[in-house]
């Protein structure tokens, strides 16, 4: 029986498969063992001339050796895959030290951020925001509020008017919106103001012509000045952490009575203040058309000095040059 | 107001409260602490000398040479003022010593003379700004005294900031008054008793204004206009005043002790009655600084029977000023009306110590203590002599009683006080009042103003109860996290804005006349009456102006960025329909955009944008609105469009105009615009159309028609869907192609039925269908049609 030595056939196939350069080598081994014209395939051809038991024997030869090379092709294969995909992600040699994707401007204004961080804390113990127009009339920022006639804020020099008889101007204090809002709205009243407002300085580094408060203001049965107090504390916990201590000494604001202001302790110790509160006083609900008897608080934060001192800003003309490598900062 | 503790203590016995506990005594009273510091200046080597002899300087003509005794040695010490004799006590600085600023003294030599140390000015040893040369000291201070010993060498200052309502604490009266309650410590008594030697010779009255509620006058004669003395110019000199000379001096000292403004006249001047009237309109009068004062009948001036004298409660007359050679004074002390001297010092843009003190209001009884004030500064003056002292007091001024319930207390403050507490703070207040079981009548002393209703004496409880011994409440309202309508919405745009990086900015909002025409000729602009800059004297009617300057200053700056925006306010004089009598205002989104970063590499060379994607930018925030061309100031003349929801103008946006473009010398096109935050409802643009997925397979067409230039391609795909209606679509613009006149636009339809897979005679009909009903209704043509 004219059979072929398997063994070496193996043998010559394994000695092929050492020569494999790149991944098509695979398809050549496989057509020059396994293909039509393979010894193996001429093999089969002859089995039929074989009788039965020849012909079982030494078709189950051939089968193995056809399973034995098919089986190490494919693991050969697989094996030589992977370390072509290694090598040629190896061969992948981009620097990632470098930003091609720029830091382009993508946020909020520092001082929106602020605010937002401000309404956010007054909004969970129930203030919703309101708002009101920034030219005011005298009455509404003044008048309303309590200040008398010869109070210096009125001066040409301290307020931007709008007209020579000073009777429109552009509102000094978010306080205008307590007035507003009191003449459309019965108590209870919880709200936040959030505002531009302006004053006669130059721009430079600690003064602006326009800057943002943040107004609150409280009225509601039985308010008194110890839940002024409680709220201001609970906002310095949330604004600037838990372990700040805060004091209140008096101050005077012609809408407020008492007035004070609240001062926390810094860094170095150093106590800053950092806003004004007061109980409303009688006068402002008179003039808002509330009962005398009425009862709340009110309280005013400057926003860039909130922004100054949380992240240590030095200029306030910064908020307001828009200089990206300032803005993109926060 | 400066505080110096030396002199409070002539008031107050505060010498040995550590200066810490009397900072939290004044801040926990209400006076803001601006400034505070240890005075401790070092006087070491500097003594007392007497000069012998002074004789010329050999080798030069602008010294000269003295011997001064010094104590135990007589030196030789060159001098280049000239300002003294033989005989003079003078500082002299000796070697290895400091003056002003450091500057070390040491032995020199002087166009070979060998000086050893240095005769001292008053500004060289930083005491007070003096031109007069060297500082004579007292004839009798012993050579060889220590400077230090006979200047207040130790000393603290507090700068304190003095809240409108407390006219009565600008002083060191005052301050002491509150302190004294504060320490439980009783004011010092500073009175004497005066001998008058001389009838007055000038009348004095209070005139017939009300606004002069007293006038009060004494006069002195024989009297030496020289320096004042060495403690006087050191205690003006710290609290910020400029020393002149004794009589002014004085007058000063006497308004920073007790608040009360003095004015001292040359008697020798006056004629006849002195008195106080409102000014005529026009009238003039020459003031101390030399300037003429046109004046109206609001002014009030102090007359003789010539002619006005004194600007009153601002500034005096120049005619009739103390000069070196006045020998005989009036002085006055008189109360004038806060509002009137407000009006007139305003008016004159005058400030000066007195008017400040009369603003604020002047204690009502203290007329004529100012002026026994006056005179005990006086009372080592052997030789002056000086008449009764005549005050013309109206008696209009009279503190009101006012009544205090204790329930009106608790209610404010939530705390129940003592009897005892409110006894004890009525004392220090020096408050006369009368207490019952539910009330407490009380009057303010003359000096207060601020105590004429009961939540003003409650505010003193609080205050002397402490405000840091309060408990702390935290009450809250009934709608928790909700922020209310316009804040979600400003949110909701920042938001959409900075995730599509957009960087918000915040700008100033004057601008001058350009930056409004550019964009709004057709409104009339809000002006600022008293600008701050004549440059910039209006309020801005949009944002784009300033939105184009912050674009510019980063593309300068070379900054990489090129989306902005901002949400403000904008301004025009229209009428206003959501609060009557103020000039119409709008919050306004103000965006922009370039087509290219301000600043590129190689690899960001290819992110240009365009139109269409300020326009995606526009669907993110509103989600559905219209396009409608309009003819917009600014703008490119294509490229302006009005933004339409719900049947109305929300808006605007396009292309800036290419001329403005160039004239900004800006290489990238600017794509900007602004919408009305007005009239958005955050709701309509957060709203949800939910489509139920249809679970058969699309059939998918790519359409090519032939057609207009000037076609909008979105009435096409509004048709289709309209064809298509009860299908789950898809449709989509994937080219349009123009050349010259020719344009092909490429249409993708992805289409599902919601019952069943269409076959390929169903998909020819849809083909069909939307192709025939295109061509005829828009008379189009169809180039080719795909389908797979």
């Amino acid at each position: 029986m004219p059979e072929v030595n398997t063994d070496k056939i193996f043998a010559a196939f394994l000695l092929r498969l050492e020569e494999v350069a790149k991944i098509e080598d695979f398809d050549d081994i496989e057509k020059e063992f396994l293909g039509k014209n393979s010894l193996l395939s001429e093999e089969r051809k002859s089995l039929s001339s074989l009788n039965e038991v020849s012909r079982k024997k030494y078709g189950k030869l051939l089968q193995d050796l056809s399973n034995n090379i098919t089986s190490k092709l494919d693991e050969e294969k697989t094996k030589f895959k992977s370390k072509f995909f290694i090598q040629s992600e190896l061969n992948d040699n981009n620097d990632i030290s470098i930003d091609w994707y720029k830091n382009l401007g993508s946020k909020n204004h520092v001082l929106t951020n602020v605010m937002n961080e401000v309404v956010d804390i007054f909004a969970a113990i129930g203030y919703t925001v309101s708002t009101g127009p920034e030219a005011e009339t005298s009455w509404h920022n003044f008048d309303a509020l309590n200040t008398p006639d010869w109070h210096p804020a009125r001066y040409e020099s301290d307020t931007l008017y709008l007209d020579n008889k000073l009777e429109k101007l552009l509102r000094t204090q978010t306080s205008t919106v307590q007035v507003r809002h009191m003449q459309n709205n019965k108590p209870p009243v919880y709200i936040v103001a959030p505002g531009r407002v302006y004053r006669s300085d130059q721009l430079d580094a600690t003064h602006s012509p326009v800057f943002h408060q943040i107004e609150g203001l409280a009225v509601d049965e039985n308010l008194t000045f110890s839940d002024l107090k409680g709220t201001l504390e609970y906002f310095v916990k949330e604004f600037f952490g838990k372990d700040l201590k805060t004091k209140f000494i008096p101050h005077f604001f012609p809408f407020t009575e008492p007035s004070a202001e609240v001062l926390v302790s810094w860094k170095d110790g150093e106590w800053l203040e950092i806003l004004g509160c007061g109980m409303v006083d009688p006068n402002v609900f008179k003039h808002v058309g509330y009962d005398t008897d009425s009862q709340g608080f009110a309280f005013g934060v400057g926003v860039e000095r909130l922004a100054m001192i949380r992240y240590g800003i030095d200029h306030i003309k910064n908020f307001y040059e828009n200089d990206l490598r300032f803005l993109r900062q926060f | 107001m400066k505080i110096l503790k030396s002199w409070l203590n002539d008031w107050i016995d505060i010498e040995n409260i550590s200066n810490s506990e009397i900072s939290e005594a004044l801040e926990s009273l209400g006076f803001e602490i601006e400034n505070k510091k240890e005075l401790n200046p070092n006087y070491e080597n500097i003594v007392v000398g007497k000069v012998l002899e002074i004789y010329e300087h050999p080798n030069a003509d602008k010294v000269r040479i003295t011997k001064t005794d010094v104590g135990n040695n007589i030196y030789e010490i060159v001098c280049g003022a000239w300002n003294f004799d033989v005989g003079a006590v003078v500082p002299v600085a000796l070697p290895n010593s400091k003056i002003k600023d450091n500057f070390k003294i040491d032995k020199r030599d002087i166009r070979g003379i060998q000086s050893n140390g240095m005769i001292c000015s008053a500004a060289e040893l930083d005491l007070w700004d003096d031109h007069d040369g060297i500082l004579i000291l007292d004839e009798k201070l012993l050579p060889g005294t220590n400077f230090s010993t006979i200047y207040s060498s130790n000393d603290f200052i507090w700068e304190v900031g003095v809240t409108p309502n407390r006219g009565d604490c600008m002083s060191y009266l005052g301050i002491a008054r509150e302190l004294s309650g504060y320490f439980n410590k009783k004011l010092k008594n500073k009175k004497t008793n005066l001998k008058p030697t001389i009838a007055n010779i000038l009348n004095a009255d209070s005139g017939k204004i009300k606004e002069c509620n007293s006038y009060g006058s004494v006069e002195i004669e024989n009297f030496n206009v020289t320096s004042s003395s060495f403690e006087m110019r050191y205690r003006l000199t710290q609290v910020g005043t400029r020393i002149i000379n004794n009589v002014v001096d004085i007058t000063n000292y006497i308004l920073y002790d007790i608040g009360q403004p003095l004015h001292a006249f040359d008697r020798d001047k006056l004629f006849g009655t002195i008195s106080v009237r409102k000014a005529n309109n026009n009238e003039k009068i020459t003031t101390l600084d030399s300037q003429v004062r046109k004046l109206d009948s609001n002014d009030l001036v102090i007359t003789d029977n010539d002619k006005p004298i004194a600007l009153a409660g601002v500034m005096g007359g120049l005619e009739t000023e103390v000069s070196e050679t006045t020998t005989n004074l009036l002085i006055e002390s008189a109360y004038f009306d806060k509002v009137s001297i407000m009006k007139s010092s305003r008016k004159l843009n005058l400030i000066s110590d007195a008017s400040i003190r009369f603003e604020r209001g002047i204690d009502y009884k203290i007329q004529k203590y100012g002026l026994e004030r006056f005179l005990m500064e006086l009372k080592d003056n052997q030789s002056i002599n000086y008449s009764e002292i005549n005050v013309d007091d109206k008696g209009n001024l009279d503190n009101k009683k006012v009544i205090l319930k204790y329930s009106e207390i608790k209610n404010l403050l939530g705390i129940d006080l003592k009897e005892s507490f409110i006894k004890k703070v009525l004392k220090f207040l020096m408050i006369d009042s009368e207490l019952s079981k539910e009330s407490v009548k009380f009057k303010p002393p003359s000096w207060r103003y601020d105590l004429d209703r009961p939540v003003d004496l409650i505010e003193e409880f609080a205050k002397h109860y402490g405000f840091n011994n309060f408990e702390s409440t935290l009450p809250q309202g009934i709608h928790k996290n909700n922020k209310g309508s316009y804040w979600d919405l400003k949110s909701y745009l920042s938001s959409v804005l900075t995730s599509n990086n957009f960087q918000e900015v915040q700008t100033l909002s004057f601008v001058n006349n350009d930056k409004n025409f550019l964009f709004n000729p057709e409104k009339k602009y809000v002006q600022v009456f008293n600008a701050i800059d004549q440059s910039s004297k209006f309020m801005r009617s949009n944002l784009m102006s300033s939105l184009i300057d912050v674009y510019k200053l980063n593309y300068e700056q070379n900054n990489l960025s090129n989306s902005y925006f901002e949400i403000n306010t904008v301004f025009d004089t229209s009428k206003n329909k959501n609060y009557e009598e103020v000039p119409n205002q709008n919050i306004v989104l103000g965006f922009l955009t370039s087509s290219n970063l301000s600043n590129t590499d190689t690899r960001l060379k290819d992110q240009e944008l365009d139109l269409y994607y300020v326009k995606n930018i526009l669907t993110q925030l509103l989600s559905t609105y219209d396009l409608e061309p309009i003819s917009k100031p600014g703008f490119h003349q294509n490229y302006s469009f009005s933004i339409i929801k719900n049947g109305q103008i929300i808006g605007h946006f396009g292309q800036l105009a290419t001329e403005t473009q160039m004239t900004l010398e800006f290489n990238n096109e600017i794509y900007l615009g602004e919408i009305y935050i007005n009239k958005l409802n955050l709701n309509n643009l957060k709203e949800i159309n939910y489509v139920p997925l249809s679970q058969y397979p699309f059939v998918k067409f790519d359409l090519s028609f032939s057609v207009p230039i000037d076609l909008s391609a979105h009435l096409l795909v509004d048709e289709i869907n309209e064809l298509l209606i009860e299908n789950e679509n898809s449709i989509e613009i994937f080219d349009d192609f123009q050349q010259e006149n020719s344009r092909n636009l490429g249409i993708r339809i992805i289409t599902r039925s919601y019952e069943k897979t269409y076959d390929d005679n169903e998909t020819r009909e849809i083909l069909m269908n939307i192709s025939q009903t295109l061509e005829s209704k828009f008379n189009i043509t169809l180039n080719s049609s795909k389908n797979d």
